[in-house]
């Protein structure tokens, strides 16, 4: 290493330093150096919506913490680099980002370990918490001794960013006017620390600068960004404005944000520095949903006894969200979805949640930020943590204990499936050999490679250990070290960067420690240790005797440490007794080797006197207790009722435990659990004690909706010894149906809200009831139909669009299979009599929803999962095409949400009927995440099942898609590595051939390899699916069939243009020259590449930081690549997807193709610079010569991309120039 | 196909006045032979003036004319008559009626007796008309004793009793919102299908695409506004169920909007929203007072005015 370190250095001081700035020297970068950011500047002057773009430089001034720097290392993604200087003088840049494409050439490997590390180290190759960065910049030799005398220097950088796939979505709807009538804008997303796709900076959450931020826009827009709005003025033509912004507490990069667009903005009344921003049309909308952030801001304020840190807070709604929710700093992006008007009762409390939410984050998150990703826990643990208790306050306790449940059970499952989540990561020495997690498929040594439903159950742990430690401090305590954190940090803000105090700004595990044990003086080290520094859960099993002779309680509990996500626990555990005394608390140490613990019962077996027995909250109330056992004093027993530890309890009580359980426990947790429980005690007294449940207006609504379900589950094992009118039919009637006339329900009004939700619950609850030919009952059917048909909301204050969407719910829980004669076609005439009528209501609830849409159109949505249901029973034709088309883009994102699951449940359905699989594109990254995680949780096949499905093609082109077509958002590439797991498993897909050894390719042999990707698109008529593979290095996605047409008219002339290779396979079409013209081109490098494949897995590390790659020739240019399975038929959403394909840089990139073509062909494949460099070890000598035609390349490269002169040094921007 | 049913109704039309003229009502015969008369008289008259000939139509208009002068003198003569409580015209109804009229009524006999007068015979004798019978329903009342028995009948008691002609209706619960039900379903079905008709639709079954048929989905440039906002009925429901409530709570929040916010659209929507709730005065003096960056006006670059 040290020898070819030295030797490139050598090359570098032969070739004049830095004169090709594509050269990358990784080798000599070791030196550990991390100058320190103070201030940035960045000013975005241009933002092009038409071809979405964004031009504009940054500054930042850094402040150097070694003598002699040289080189500085920044963050950027995507963006177009034109020019670097520093201190007024040039500077050369080296640009290289190894995440673009993961593995290179690693046609052969398709293993996830492998995959997984390469991309853990090539994240850690351009972590900026180690002082990595994909920009390595030259610090000029005359600043030098600058850097002695610890001089800041100013970094000025000009970028530009073209059709961004990432960081910067815009959207723009394709309607006439102007833009700011269309409604378009752009608004910064990202997972974790993004701010890199759309400015170069330092990306972590650990460096804090202060800011200065310019954004230019247009007059009828509105930029939002982060910090004070300092003032907004006009350009010269007065057709632009200019919105300056400072931000003088500092910051990290990645807390940065932005949003433009024609907003409409509203003030808050009660607080006038914060302000809301929506889209044109919806400000009454945002009116209602804002008038409740103010109690949220003083609920924060008063329990952290400290203001809002910044001076400002604004919350923007914008549409095609990356998540619901994005904090940053002063600011929190949000879904415009969220917005509702006082109509609608469910979205209500959701939409608050998430202003809750956001705001916590404010707090921890953004004002206050992490030290390293190990301290991230901490920060959510927080955020979540304080989010619980503004919860509490305002959905009462009830609601607060059912989210802890719910939340802990959530996080337990998943623990239990996947194995442990680990808040607190350390990794030894930073070697990637002690892995943590080598039960994961994915690292979590970075915030960028976890799965998101890993995080989002990491976020999940972390309040629930915040709980833990609040249960072990008090809540006091608690709050005031948060006071501590808040306080520490807001005196630090307002210092200099030179009193060295910012880093009282950063939260780490550590510090957070010492504080707890500062303020409480407890020692919370064993509780950190198990479910911080350690992963997973505990599982517990009890059962227990009662000894009468001793009057004692005999209570065993085991646990389970064996399987995978499951821990040991020592320690305390509360279990709580219900006698007919009273209620008494008992705390039992578990420890190594005892089971059996004796807990000595308060009250004699049988009562003579009948009295009332205290509960636990000191409430008596009176019991009939002629069903417990007569030699017994015990009521009920609850293990670690409190959830204080994270556990699974699996406890064993007789039935009429859990009944008295159910009926006169007041927690809701209790009588969650009984309900649970009493599923496999269908007996008349559980019947009784859920209908009773239900009956009782004081019950929490939840625990009632969930007996609801249960009661049904009850029945149905019931079946022939029911007695009576189907279960709940009556207590509905009873409760939600005229008096005079028991058929007809009472007109809604929706007053009370518990019932309107039992309402909405009870018919979806009861279409689950079967008869004894496990159909529907006649009567449920007929009593759910009548309830569609007699609904009357003309009075009621409230819609009733969530109500009659889950009445049709209720119709597709009615459903059952049709019997079916083999393979009949389905039609209209053999449609059974009941199924006729539910699909009756079904096309006209769902005709009528084209005539007066539903908020959110949940109608529809209900709609499609009915048909999906009818389908999937085989009562109409399966097809996916209906489904199809309400999936395309220009539907509400609910309904393309339920569309696509329709169609992912079909390719798992279908899949022997030969459907093809077609890529599309999908401009939203929110949708495409969806898909990916549907198809994740419903996969067609999965690895240890045999499907046609599962071949070779599918193989490629997902493996394409983690590893090169979702360079540009963190969620997707981890998605789909996800997907990837859930199919193919760790380990080489068993459909692909067995791997050559030594993996030495020749030309025939990869052609074999590449043949069957090419095959399935020559005829329609094949199982196989078609796959778009990414061509990764050249930028370039071949178009899958249905887009070949689109795209001629786009690549046509230049694909016709191009020089032979293409024709050497004899293809008449133009565009599948095209295509096949690049794999060549592909191949050959491959071919000239890789003779010695096992040498290059040597250098893999060196390969992963080698990899150059010049801002224009990004993959990233690909929209991601959707799998969705689909019938040869094209639907229509393909050409939309493929119109909305950034077609620009296919042009370009030919451009480039063809010139280095016209070049002898040794030199065709030259601007792929990472074989460049490979082979720049072993052929030394072309060195000069090879570079010298990169920089010409690059410089027509960003030619044909934008207007502006764009080589590395060369002139400044015209629109800088303005 | 068209031309025959056209010559058709023809026939018809023609068949009918044929039967008209057979069998016309003594009635109609009356009057055709008193117009007769007159047109005789305007022919005699337009000889006496000394016209050879005269066309059809021009004797038409003047007999119109005459008729109708005719008429009106009679109608008139009628109403002094009545007016002076009497059923039965006299001479001097006729002469004030003419003096009216503007006619000189001593110029009546000279020119009655003028030499070159024709004399035309009298029109036919024909039955005078018979008045039909109204159609009697009920007993008339008799006069009570105070009014003389020579004044007019009672009309027909139905001309001024209420008599009800619809029943009762139906006030019971179960069948008005069954009613309201089935009639809501009925239109909506009716309606749905009138969209699929007319529109392009989607079917769930490929041997019979018009069973079930569903609406063609169609992609919109901003889905988001028609499912967030509120349909126009949704928002009448809420006017007509608590305006008063929502005026007092958004009043105050109405304003910043439109200093800096020029778009139409959004004030529209607005004054929907609002409609009827006028913002007082005081209350944008209030927002003036707020000191939001993003309300301040926007400024004038500097530059410029240096130079």
């Amino acid at each position: 290493w040290d020898l070819l370190g030295l030797e490139i250095d050598m090359n570098r001081k032969k070739d004049k330093g830095f004169e090709t700035p594509l050269f990358l020297n990784v080798l000599t970068c070791y030196v550990m150096f991390i100058p320190h950011t103070t201030h940035q500047v960045v000013c975005i002057n241009n933002i092009n919506f038409q071809r979405k773009s964004v031009i504009g430089f940054v500054e930042l001034t850094i402040f150097p913490t070694v003598v002699n720097l040289n080189r500085i290392k920044l963050n950027s993604k995507q963006c177009r680099i034109y020019r670097v200087r520093v201190n007024d003088l040039e500077a050369p840049f080296i640009y290289n980002d190894p995440t673009l494409e993961v593995c290179h050439h690693e046609s052969k490997q398709r293993n996830l370990n492998y995959f997984s590390s390469a991309y853990t180290a090539a994240v850690s190759a351009v972590d900026p918490d180690a002082g990595h960065g994909e920009l390595v910049i030259k610090v000029p030799s005359e600043l030098w001794k600058q850097g002695d005398e610890m001089n800041v220097l100013k970094v000025y950088i000009e970028f530009s960013l073209d059709q961004p796939k990432g960081g910067l979505h815009f959207v723009v709807p394709d309607v006439e006017g102007s833009m700011a009538e269309r409604g378009a804008h752009v608004f910064s997303f990202g997972y974790q620390n993004s701010t890199r796709f759309w400015f170069p900076c330092v990306d972590s959450y650990s460096e804090l600068c202060t800011w200065k931020l310019e954004f230019t826009v247009d007059a009828s827009m509105v930029a939002v960004s982060c910090g004070d709005l300092v003032e907004t003025v006009y350009t010269h033509d007065m057709r632009k404005k200019t919105f300056h912004y400072v931000l003088p507490i500092p910051t990290a990069a990645s807390n940065i944000s932005l949003s433009v667009g024609p907003f409409e903005i509203l003030v808050e009344p009660y607080m006038h520095e914060v302000t809301h921003f929506c889209l044109p049309q919806l400000l009454p909308l945002l009116k209602h949903s804002m008038s409740y952030l103010h109690e949220i801001f003083e609920f924060y304020e008063e329990i952290l006894t400290c203001r809002y840190p910044y001076s400002c807070f604004k919350t923007v709604f914008v549409d095609e969200a990356y998540v619901q929710v994005s904090s940053y700093a002063s600011m929190s992006i949000f879904s415009t979805n969220l917005l509702h008007s006082a109509m609608i009762i469910d979205q209500t409390p959701l939409t608050r949640q998430c202003l809750a939410q956001a705001l916590a984050q404010q707090f921890f998150g953004c004002f206050i930020s992490r030290m390293s990703w190990a301290d991230e826990w901490v920060l959510k643990g927080i955020s979540g943590y304080i989010y619980g208790l503004y919860l509490k306050k305002t959905f009462g306790v009830n609601q607060y204990r059912h989210w802890i449940k719910e939340e802990l059970d959530k996080m337990v499952e998943y623990e239990l499936k996947m194995g442990g989540v680990l808040l607190h990561p350390t990794f030894g020495g930073g070697k990637d050999k002690d892995n943590p997690t080598p039960h994961l498929h994915f690292s979590i040594k970075h915030p960028h490679t976890l799965s998101w439903k890993y995080y989002k159950m990491f976020q999940c742990k972390a309040h629930l250990v915040m709980r833990l430690i609040e249960n072990r401090i008090s809540m006091e305590f608690m709050l005031q070290v948060f006071n501590k954190l808040l306080s520490l940090a807001s005196t630090a803000s307002s210092q200099k960067y030179q009193s060295h105090m910012w880093s009282q700004m950063l939260v780490s595990t550590h510090s957070f420690l010492k504080s707890i044990s500062n303020v409480s003086g407890k020692d919370i080290g064993p509780l950190i240790k198990q479910w911080v520094d350690q992963s997973a859960v505990v599982k517990f099993f009890g059962s227990f005797a009662f000894n009468r002779k001793r009057n004692v309680l005999e209570l065993e509990i085991r646990q389970d440490y064996t399987s995978s996500g499951t821990q040991k626990y020592v320690g305390p555990i509360k279990v709580t007794v219900q006698e007919l005394d009273g209620s008494f608390n008992h705390t039992l140490q578990i420890e190594e080797n005892s089971l059996k613990h004796d807990i000595p019962c308060h009250s004699k077996s049988r009562r003579n006197k009948k009295k009332k027995i205290p509960l636990m909250n000191g409430e008596e109330v009176d019991m009939d207790l002629s069903a417990m056992d007569a030699d017994s004093p015990l009521l009920w027993i609850r293990i670690d009722p409190d959830m204080s530890i994270l556990r699974k309890v699996e406890f064993e009580q007789a039935d009429f435990m859990w009944q008295y359980q159910l009926r006169y426990e007041r927690d809701v947790v209790a009588q969650e659990e009984s309900i649970l429980a009493l599923e496999k005690f269908p007996t008349p007294a559980s019947r009784l004690a859920l209908t009773d449940i239900l009956e009782q207006d004081q019950c929490f609504y939840k625990v009632r909706q969930g007996a609801c379900f249960c009661l049904a589950k009850i029945a149905n094992s019931m079946m022939s010894t029911w007695t009576g009118p189907p279960a709940m039919k009556s207590l509905f009637t009873r409760m939600f149906c005229c008096k005079s006339c028991p058929n007809i329900v009472k007109t809604n009004t929706f007053i009370s809200f518990q019932s309107y939700f039992l309402q909405k619950t009870m018919p979806v609850a009861m279409a689950q009831l079967r008869d004894i030919q496990n159909l529907c009952p006649k009567d449920v059917l007929n009593f759910i139909l009548d309830l569609i048909k007699y609904n009357d909301n003309r009075k009621n204050k409230f819609s009733d669009n969530y109500y009659r969407a889950e009445l049709i719910d209720a119709l597709t829980n009615s459903l059952t299979p049709a019997i079916s004669i083999s393979n009949e076609v389905r039609t209209v005439d053999n449609l059974n009599g009941d199924v006729r009528l539910i699909l009756e209501e079904i096309t006209r609830s769902l005709n009528m929803e084209k005539l007066l849409p539903s908020y959110r159109n949940t109608i529809t949505v209900s709609c499609l999962r009915a048909i999906r249901m009818l389908q999937k029973n085989g009562h109409i034709p399966s097809d996916p095409s209906l489904f199809k088309s309400y999936a395309e883009y220009g539907h509400f994102v609910d309904v393309r949400v339920a569309a696509l699951e329709a169609v992912v449940d079909y390719t798992r359905g279908m899949h022997r009927t030969s459907p093809s699989e077609v890529s599309r594109t999908h401009p939203i990254p929110y949708v495409v995440h969806k898909i990916l995680s549907m198809l994740g949780k419903n996969p067609p096949f999965t690895k240890a099942a045999e499907s046609p499905l599962c071949n070779e093609a599918l193989v490629d082109q997902l493996w394409k898609l983690m590893n090169s077509g979702t360079s540009h958002d963190w969620r997707l590439r981890c998605d789909a590595v996800n997907l990837y797991y859930t199919l193919f498993g760790l380990t080489r897909p068993s459909c692909l051939p067995l791997p050559e050894l030594g993996l030495v390719l020749n030309l025939k042999e990869k052609k074999a390899v590449l043949n069957p990707t090419i095959k399935p698109e020559q005829g329609p008529d094949t199982t196989e699916m078609t796959v778009s593979s990414v061509s990764m290095s050249s930028g370039v996605a071949p178009p899958p069939q249905g887009l070949k047409r689109k795209l001629d008219s786009v690549v046509g002339p230049l694909g016709s243009s191009s020089p032979e290779p293409g024709q050497v396979l004899q293809e008449e079409d133009t565009s599948k020259k095209f295509k096949i013209r690049v794999r060549i081109s592909s191949e050959d490098e491959i071919d000239m590449e890789s003779p010695h494949d096992s040498q290059a897995f040597i250098h893999h590390h060196l390969n992963i930081l080698e990899r150059p790659s010049t801002p224009g020739q990004h993959p990233v240019k690909h929209p991601a690549l959707i799998i969705l399975l689909s019938d040869n038929l094209e639907p229509p959403a393909v050409d939309q997807a493929v119109l909305s394909l950034p077609v620009t840089p296919l042009p370009s990139s030919f451009g480039k193709e063809s010139t280095s073509s016209s070049k002898h062909s040794g030199d065709h494949h030259h601007h792929h610079h990472h074989h460049e460099h490979k082979k720049k070890k072993k052929k030394k000598h072309k060195h000069k010569h090879k570079h010298k035609h990169e920089s010409k390349d690059k410089e027509r490269d960003s030619h044909a991309f934008s207007n502006s002169p764009a080589s590395g040094r060369s002139a400044r921007s015209p629109s800088m120039s303005d | 196909m068209r031309a025959v049913r056209y010559d058709m109704t023809r026939q018809d039309v023609m068949e009918r006045s044929g039967c008209g003229k057979a069998t016309s009502s003594p009635a109609e015969n009356y009057q055709l032979a008193r117009r007769r008369t007159l047109q005789v008289v305007v022919s005699s008259l337009l000889t006496e003036c000394g016209f050879e000939s005269a066309e059809k139509a021009t004797v038409e208009s003047l007999t119109e004319m005459i008729q109708s002068y005719i008429s009106e003198v009679g109608r008139c003569a009628k109403a002094y008559c009545e007016h002076t409580a009497r059923i039965t015209p006299t001479l001097s109804d006729t002469v004030v009626t003419l003096n009216e009229m503007g006619f000189n009524v001593d110029t009546l006999p000279g020119y009655a007796k003028r030499s070159q007068r024709m004399v035309i015979t009298a029109p036919p004798v024909t039955n005078a008309p018979v008045i039909p019978k109204a159609l009697i329903a009920g007993q008339k009342r008799t006069h009570p004793s105070h009014i003389p028995s020579h004044f007019p009948e009672f009309p027909d008691p139905h001309t001024y009793i209420k008599t009800p002609t619809f029943r009762e209706p139906v006030s019971d619960y179960q069948v008005v919102r069954e009613k309201a039900a089935s009639q809501r379903r009925d239109v909506e079905r009716a309606l749905t299908r009138f969209m699929a008709k007319t529109g392009e639709t989607q079917s769930l079954f490929k041997d019979d695409v018009t069973a079930f048929p569903l609406i063609a989905e169609r992609p919109s440039s901003i889905p988001y506004l028609s499912a967030l906002l509120p349909s126009e009925l949704e928002l009448q429901t809420l006017e007509e169920t608590d305006s008063s409530e929502q005026d007092d709570q958004t009043d105050s929040e109405n304003t910043p909007v439109n200093n800096l916010n020029d778009d139409p659209g959004a004030d529209k929507e607005n004054s929907v929203l609002l409609a009827g709730s006028v913002v007082p005065l005081v209350k944008v003096s209030e927002e003036s007072m707020i000191d939001n960056p993003y309300l301040r006006p926007v400024k004038k670059p500097k530059v410029r005015r240096k130079k």
